[in-house]
């Protein structure tokens, strides 16, 4: 099944440096693909499935949650709410991390029928990757997770109904390169549920937020709390006392490298700023053990100092001698 | 100092190479992030291939909004990420804007917003998580307004301490002058040779409250007259009716060693 939605009208309307590749790609008219030059704003007739004349998008996404083995306690938690917050996921068993888990995912997303899939992939018990790829052959992404809060504290006092619509918002930095702005593409596609998902409830009730700070994704999700109490269902005039509390959970994405192919192909990026958890702590422990060295070394060299500076004789010292 | 370090991450499927990665001596800052000072040199970066990708996957161009959802909210100043409070700031900004301009979106599609107070339906939280949650904000409630009550407390048994310190100075300083207009008194009295009557003797005095001087009868503030448990002075013992009562003196049973124990 293919997934490719170029159709070659579209061409056209984008960016101009796709135009070379536009002819390549065969004109593309498969059931629920066609391109929608038609659909104004007004949504209230897509509901209707007229698959031949009225051009209509349907987005047919769905992502498969996995995670590696020996994963730890507070990344778990993580994945669940992950899982809670996308309800066009399909949570799966978890994945033998040792041989080439490349094919393997690869295989597991096609027995699932799904299009996406976010892989928790957990070593050493404390460094979180996350791969994030489209399949079957869609570009996939490596991050490092840090800055995990679950949606279990506390202190995150929010909570919104259970597959209501995100709002997705995004800071103007995706705009600004091209690695930003493929990422951007990848995090709407999975993480916006599909609009007439079975699962999806009419309201609209949070917001996630990515934005991008010091080179990092930094993901939140806030309910909004409208005080409203009318019952209809478009409160008026309300919106001057909203209120965002935040619902969690909450992560911090470092890009590793992005892949052309489904977890693995060409590298197409990656992030020369990166340090991996490993060498950050080996410099650690080299500092560590540089102390002792240095400690020999200023040691030693005390003693050649005073090797070849001598002491004057001290004329006191064999006053108190008896 | 150079050191060439293979790369720790595992890479998959048709990638074959290592890549080598140049650190400079100099590392910095953060514990949990370490990033690079100088760009490694051996980072890819094929803008075209990633483009490339970009049209392969996105939807067509004119998929209306209510599909995405997206908003692009733009972020005025650089974020500095060690700081908590700013960053937490620019984020909570960003999605109060979107969310405005979502609304406003939705608001000229006619389509429904927000949820209304009487549509139930199950929460990405359990009710007993809230329920934990919301003693908890009700325990930190509590816990501020203790701190609160003891402080004032505590200011004002220090402001209560201070003006009771005055009123005792002032007291003293009351009873030493009553004292030494006596003795002046007393003294003028003496000088002129106790010639004076007492009505005129009176006129030398200093009273504030104009009241001669008094003494309380054995009363006590705040006792009724008719109380007799007072001292036992106060109580009346050998009377004309306890002459005949022999009561005392007879052996009584048991009332011997005190120290028994019963």
């Amino acid at each position: 099944m293919g997934k490719k939605r170029k159709h070659s009208e579209t061409a056209a309307v984008a960016v101009p440096k796709k135009d070379e590749a536009a002819p390549e790609r065969p004109a593309r008219t498969l059931l629920g693909w066609k391109d929608k030059s038609e659909v104004n704003g007004d949504d209230s007739q897509v509901k209707d499935v007229e698959l031949d004349d009225s051009p209509i998008f349907r987005n047919k996404e769905k992502v498969l949650v996995t995670c590696s083995r020996r994963i730890n306690f507070r990344y778990r938690h993580l994945m669940l709410n992950v899982v809670s917050l996308l309800p066009h996921c399909k949570k799966d068993n978890k994945v033998e991390s040792k041989e080439s888990k490349g094919a393997t995912l690869n295989e597991l997303v096609e027995l699932k029928n799904c299009s996406s899939c976010l892989f928790f992939e957990c070593r050493k018990g404390k460094d979180l990757y996350l791969w994030m790829a489209k399949c079957p052959n869609g570009p996939s992404v490596k991050f490092l997770v840090s800055a995990v809060h679950t949606m279990e504290e506390l202190k995150l006092t929010g909570n919104h109904l259970k597959g209501s619509r995100p709002i997705l918002t995004f800071s103007t930095n995706f705009e600004k390169d091209a690695h930003w702005r493929l990422l951007k593409e990848m995090l709407l596609q999975i993480f916006e549920t599909p609009k007439d998902h079975r699962k999806a409830k009419p309201f609209h009730d949070h917001v996630f937020v990515f934005s991008i700070a010091d080179d990092h994704i930094w993901f939140r999700n806030y309910q909004i709390d409208v005080p409203h109490n009318e019952t209809d269902k478009l409160p008026r005039g309300g919106l001057e006392q909203m209120n965002l509390v935040e619902v969690g959970p909450r992560f911090c994405l470092n890009p590793i490298k992005i892949f052309g192919g489904s977890f693995g192909g060409p590298t197409l990026y990656a992030n020369p700023f990166y340090v991996s958890p490993n060498q950050v702590r080996a410099l650690e422990k080299r500092k560590k053990s540089g102390k002792y060295a240095k400690k020999i070394k200023a040691k030693t060299r005390r003693k050649m100092h005073e090797m070849s500076n001598p002491l004057e004789p001290d004329e006191f010292a064999d006053m108190w001698k008896e | 100092m150079e050191e060439h370090l293979v790369n720790d991450d595992t890479t998959i499927g048709g990638e074959a190479e290592d890549f080598n990665e140049e650190m400079s001596a100099s590392e910095s800052e953060s514990d949990e992030d370490v990033k690079l000072t100088e760009p490694s040199k051996t980072a890819v970066y094929n803008r075209d291939a990633l483009l490339d990708k970009l049209g392969d996957i996105s939807w067509p161009e004119n998929v209306g909004w209510i599909h995405t959802l997206s908003i692009d909210i733009d972020q005025e100043q650089e974020v500095d990420v060690n700081d908590d409070l700013t960053r937490e700031l620019a984020f909570y900004n960003q999605a109060f804007e979107g969310t405005k301009q979502a609304y406003q979106k939705l608001q000229s599609m006619g389509l429904p917003f927000l949820r209304p107070p009487d549509y139930y339906a199950e929460m990405v939280k359990t009710d007993n998580h809230m329920q934990k949650v919301k003693g908890r904000v009700l325990a930190e409630k509590r816990k501020m307004e203790e701190a609160e009550e003891r402080r004032k407390a505590r200011e004002a048994k220090r402001l209560a301490k201070e003006i009771q310190a005055q009123k005792m100075k002032e007291r003293a300083k009351q009873k030493k002058q009553d004292i030494e207009s006596v003795k002046k008194w007393r003294k003028q009295r003496q000088q002129s040779g106790f010639a004076d009557n007492s009505n005129d003797a009176d006129l030398g005095f200093d009273f504030e409250d104009g009241k001669s001087f008094e003494r309380s009868k054995g009363k006590r503030p705040g006792v009724s007259p008719g109380d007799r448990s007072g001292r036992k002075g106060m109580k009346k013992q050998n009377t004309a009716d306890t002459t005949y009562d022999v009561k005392g003196f007879n052996k009584g049973e048991g009332k011997g060693n005190k120290k028994r124990k019963r």
